[in-house]
């Protein structure tokens, strides 16, 4: 077989927008085909007060992104006196991710945070910069999972009967249940689950377990 | 070196005198002290900016002495000194403004683009390493106004050495002085736009040498509500200039002696 630079190193994260709030959810397993490395790597990193990233496809790549916004947002700070916004952000990571176009960063990005507006903003991205502001999004190895029980519960698209919007709890709620779910038929997604919640007291982190074989 | 008299230290750009000075920085600022005057004034409402123009014959087409200029939409700047070297220091602003945008989706806050001006104007030098770039310091100052997307209607004043300051209201050029001890009078920060305008027109009128009028004026506005740069259009001059007071006589004298 041929020498790749890249390699899928598993995983899931999706990332719910709330009228003034953010969920962010994703596993801490990484992987490499029938192999675990470790069962506790997060996908995600905080970037701001208001704004964080959570990024599939391969470990290394996404290191390297994360550091390099970090970077980036420090000098942004520097220059301007004041935290880049989650708008700004989204456009810069996508610029970023262009830049590399010929060579690109293996990664599937979700950004997400609480934008100027003080509404909560979620982005998708491809892996050279395309993106999209969004209601909900997911990507990772177990998407195609989660995408269809967002879309059933959030967007609700051709549903007659009418439920009710879920709250902050509720949306918290979903985002455990559907990893687990992805838990069961993904092997790449397991291990543990990390929750980030943005509002305007900031960002908070829970974790909980998911299945470990 | 106990040769050198003291007047040999204004050779080098980048040379301090005993005293430490930089002459030829300071000969740039007096290069200022020569130009057209340019006043601007922030208020609550958005800024306004007014320059002079000098039309030294009546073959000259007026039109062609620009000394306002838009930076990005929410930020233009009038000059004074030697504009040529202005045309470097804004080419280099709308770069930096248009790059922020590229990068950011946003508009570049105004203080940044003042600073990214401030930064050019020191970057003269004489050595071989950058034979492309300014061997003296830029000859002009700018009075940069814009509506900055955080901080609102802000008004900055950068000079040769590469200083920058925000000001309520500012003046440059040759009627520096007399200007600003009447805008220092007659500025308050309640001001509306409306006001702010007729303030930097009488201002300017009273230091101006010649008749004010459309021809030999140019007035740029950003108001808060819009976020947009605008330059007056003759109609927009002629209604202005006609809903200024009657000039109080003395003008030159008073406005010498800020009475």
């Amino acid at each position: 077989m041929r020498w790749s630079p890249y390699t899928d190193n598993g995983g899931t994260c999706l990332g719910v927008a709330g009228e003034d709030f953010v969920v962010v959810a994703a596993d801490t397993r990484l992987s490499q085909g029938y192999s675990i490395h470790t069962r506790n790597c997060s996908k995600v990193t905080q970037l701001t007060d208001k704004c964080v990233i959570a990024s599939c496809g391969m470990k290394s790549d996404a290191i390297t992104l994360h550091k390099h916004l970090k970077a980036r947002l420090v000098m942004y700070e520097h220059q301007h006196r004041r935290q880049a916004s989650v708008t700004a952000i989204a456009q810069m990571l996508s610029t970023t991710l262009y830049y590399k176009r010929f060579f690109p960063y293996y990664t599937f990005n979700v950004l997400c945070g609480v934008d100027d507006e003080g509404k909560g903003a979620v982005y998708h991205y491809d892996a050279i910069g395309s993106f999209e502001r969004v209601p909900f999004t997911t990507s990772g190895s177990g998407s195609a999972l989660v995408m269809s029980v967002l879309d059933a519960q959030i967007d609700k698209g051709n549903q007659t009967i009418e439920t009710p919007t879920l709250d902050k709890a509720g949306i918290v709620e979903l985002a455990k249940d559907v990893l687990s779910s992805v838990g069961e038929r993904d092997i790449h997604t397991g291990d543990y689950g990390e929750i980030f919640l943005i509002d305007a007291a900031g960002v908070s982190k829970t974790e909980f377990d998911l299945k470990l074989d | 070196m106990s040769f050198l008299s003291r007047s040999e230290y204004d050779r080098g750009v980048n040379t301090f005198s005993p005293e430490g000075r930089l002459f030829q920085v300071e000969y740039a600022i007096e290069a200022i002290k020569l130009g057209s005057t340019a006043i601007g004034i922030c208020t609550k409402e958005g800024v306004i900016l007014v320059v002079e123009k000098r039309v030294t014959s009546p073959l000259v087409d007026p039109s062609s002495i620009e000394k306002l200029l838009e930076i990005d939409s929410h930020m233009g700047c009038a000059m004074s000194g030697l504009t040529a070297d202005a045309r470097t220091l804004v080419d280099h602003a709308r770069t930096e403004a248009q790059g922020h945008w590229f990068t950011y989706n946003e508009r570049i806050p105004i203080e940044s683009n003042v600073n990214a001006i401030a930064d050019l104007a020191l970057d003269f030098s004489d050595s071989d390493r950058k034979k492309k770039t300014m061997s003296r310091p830029f000859g002009v100052a700018l009075l940069v106004g814009g509506v900055d997307p955080w901080d609102g209607p802000v008004l900055f004043n950068t000079d040769p050495s590469g200083t920058f300051t925000k000001y309520a209201a500012c003046a440059i050029g040759s009627a520096q002085e007399g200007a600003t001890s009447m805008l220092q009078e007659q500025y308050n920060k309640d001001m509306t736009l409306k006001e702010a305008e007729i303030l930097a027109l009488t201002t300017l009128r009273q230091v101006m040498e010649e008749k004010l009028s459309k021809i030999n004026i140019e007035v740029g506005v950003i108001p808060a509500s819009t976020a947009r740069f605008h330059t007056y259009t003759a109609e927009e001059l002629d209604d202005v200039i006609s809903r200024l007071p009657a000039p109080t006589l003395p003008t030159l004298t008073s406005a010498g002696t800020g009475q």
